[in-house]
């Protein structure tokens, strides 16, 4: 059997672990909002205000997950798996591309790093050293059995930790849904990986 | 020369993004790649179109790239040099 060990929620000015809210902020806007979080978690860690707002949210969900669920880090680098999943890519950063080119400008480095929406991926494996298998899908809606099944699969072989996530953010909308599956039900949240269970998890905060 | 270099390092903060800098904090001599700033490889590419957008200079040859974005004074220096 495997657990979802700890979850959260990310929205415009929020953050809910495990269904308690545990940040709250007064931004008026996404980027502010991304912003100010990071601030708040004390983190040092420059390369985050280079990163597009789809990598910028899973650094941040990922954050607290480790906070909450720590024991995660005492697994071997290649034994813990990434998946993600959203259902437009990185259209946003796809647009800003297009924009910073458009009117006779050079196109901009930097933003077409995050025109593949997997660098999410990357951005958090090299900040923990996550090496195990990732995968990122893009998909109409959450689907909770492509998570469970996937990590059912993954978890019976070389991974003992699964960091998964489905992302919605688009130019005014921010709200993202991270999760750790793991072998032992650390946090003692007694939530089996279930299809039912995950849809509940992912419908509420 | 010092307004070009002021004018440069908050381009320099704007383009990179580099929100825990000010322009105080960037030394006229400091390196802008390794210890100095800790710029990477996408950050010199950027670099290279900060000078084009804003100053009309095209930087075609790589080589002259690392002595060119050695630090703020090289930078401000190239573009007194080559501003059309």
């Amino acid at each position: 059997m495997n657990y979802i060990t700890t979850y959260c929620h990310i929205a415009l000015n929020n953050c809910y672990v495990n269904g308690k809210l545990t940040h709250s902020f007064n931004s008026n806007s996404i980027d502010d909002f991304t912003k100010e979080f990071y601030k708040s978690l004390i983190l040092e860690y420059p390369k985050f205000h280079k990163m597009d707002r789809l990598a910028k949210t899973a650094f941040l969900g990922t954050e607290v997950l480790k906070k909450e669920c720590p024991e995660i880090l005492n697994y071997k680098d290649d034994e813990i798996a990434i998946l993600f999943s959203n259902n437009n890519s990185s259209a946003l950063t796809d647009v800003n591309f297009q924009t910073s080119y458009q009117n006779g400008g050079v196109p901009s480095p930097s933003l077409f790093v995050y025109t593949l929406p997997n660098i999410l991926i990357g951005e958090i494996a090299i900040r923990n050293k996550w090496y195990g298998e990732n995968m990122f899908t893009v998909a109409e809606h959450f689907d909770a059995e492509y998570f469970v099944n996937y990590c059912n699969v993954l978890l019976h072989k070389n991974a003992a930790a699964a960091l998964c996530g489905w992302l919605t953010i688009d130019d005014n909308k921010i709200e993202a849904f991270l999760f750790f599956v793991t072998k032992k039900d650390f946090n003692e949240l007694n939530l089996p990986l279930e299809s039912k269970q995950l849809i509940e998890l992912y419908t509420k905060n | 020369m010092e307004a070009l270099k002021t004018k440069l390092k908050q381009q320099i903060i704007e383009q990179l993004n580099l929100e825990d800098f000010s322009v105080a904090d960037i030394k006229d001599d400091m390196p802008l790649f390794g210890e100095g700033l800790g710029l990477d490889s996408i950050d010199a590419l950027e670099l290279i179109v900060l000078l084009e957008n804003n100053y009309n200079i095209k930087l075609t040859n790589p080589e002259e790239g690392k002595s060119v974005f050695n630090s703020v004074n090289s930078m401000a220096e190239y573009i007194v040099k080559n501003r059309p």
